[in-house]
């Protein structure tokens, strides 16, 4: 159970709003992905 | 170790910061991920340790003969990464690569002797594990340490991302204070047996 809460919770909520924060970002060849 | 793992993630996403914090998170939980199913259909099982009370904190003996073994959790990794390499280029597909393999790493430290060096556990080697899931409390204190170092890295790097625009400041915060509380609850849920 604290696995699958874990998960959720800090892959897909805070995953998603620290994607909303403006960290440096690079694909291949520098641009974004 | 669950809240360990996600931990040294967040760690890493300081010093790796061009890599998504989703991905390193999906990534230091990789071997687990697939353990799931494996387990689900037998392949893989759990065991109470002898002496150990049944559902407790680091009461298990955990046969995952492929994900965990030592060329298995490679090859995991190195699948993982390239995977990622695709989308994220070279560098963050080896960073998440490594995070899924430092999965195996800190496993190493806790496991009492179960995790094999080939898949299935053929050849009959030496099994792997240091045991510190004998000592409940110092594994504990260990996924504790992990976690606050990681926060506490992770919140001050995503606090200076923008100096001077509060708005990024105030979602830099409420992504640091959840993702500790995120990590602590995980960690205090395992410690009850859940």
């Amino acid at each position: 159970m604290s696995f699958m809460i874990g998960l959720v919770l800090l892959a897909g909520v805070v995953g998603f709003l620290d994607s909303r924060l403006p960290w440096p970002r690079a694909g291949r060849d520098g641009r974004h992905p | 170790m669950i809240a360990g793992h996600f931990g040294l993630a967040a760690a890493v996403k300081a010093r790796a910061p061009t890599t998504p914090l989703w991905a390193l998170m999906l990534a230091t939980q990789w071997l687990d991920i697939v353990f799931v199913p494996l387990v689900s259909s037998g392949v893989e099982r759990l065991e109470t340790a002898p002496g150990a009370k049944p559902g407790a904190y680091a009461s298990l003996i955990i046969h995952a003969d492929y994900t965990h073994s030592l060329v298995g959790a490679l090859s995991l990794s190195l699948l993982l990464g390239g995977l990622f390499a695709v989308w994220y280029g070279r560098q963050s597909g080896f960073v998440l690569g490594a995070v899924a393999f430092s999965h195996w790493l800190l496993d190493v430290l806790l496991h009492r002797g179960d995790m094999p060096i080939l898949p299935g556990g053929v050849g009959g080697l030496p099994r792997l594990g240091l045991g510190l899931w004998e000592y409940p409390a110092l594994s504990a204190a260990l996924e504790l340490a992990l976690v606050a170092v990681g926060a506490v890295m992770y919140w001050r790097a995503a606090a200076h991302l923008a100096p001077g625009d509060d708005t990024v400041r105030r979602r830099a915060n409420l992504c640091g204070a959840l993702l500790l509380v995120g990590c602590l609850l995980t960690l205090g849920l395992s410690l009850v047996g859940m």
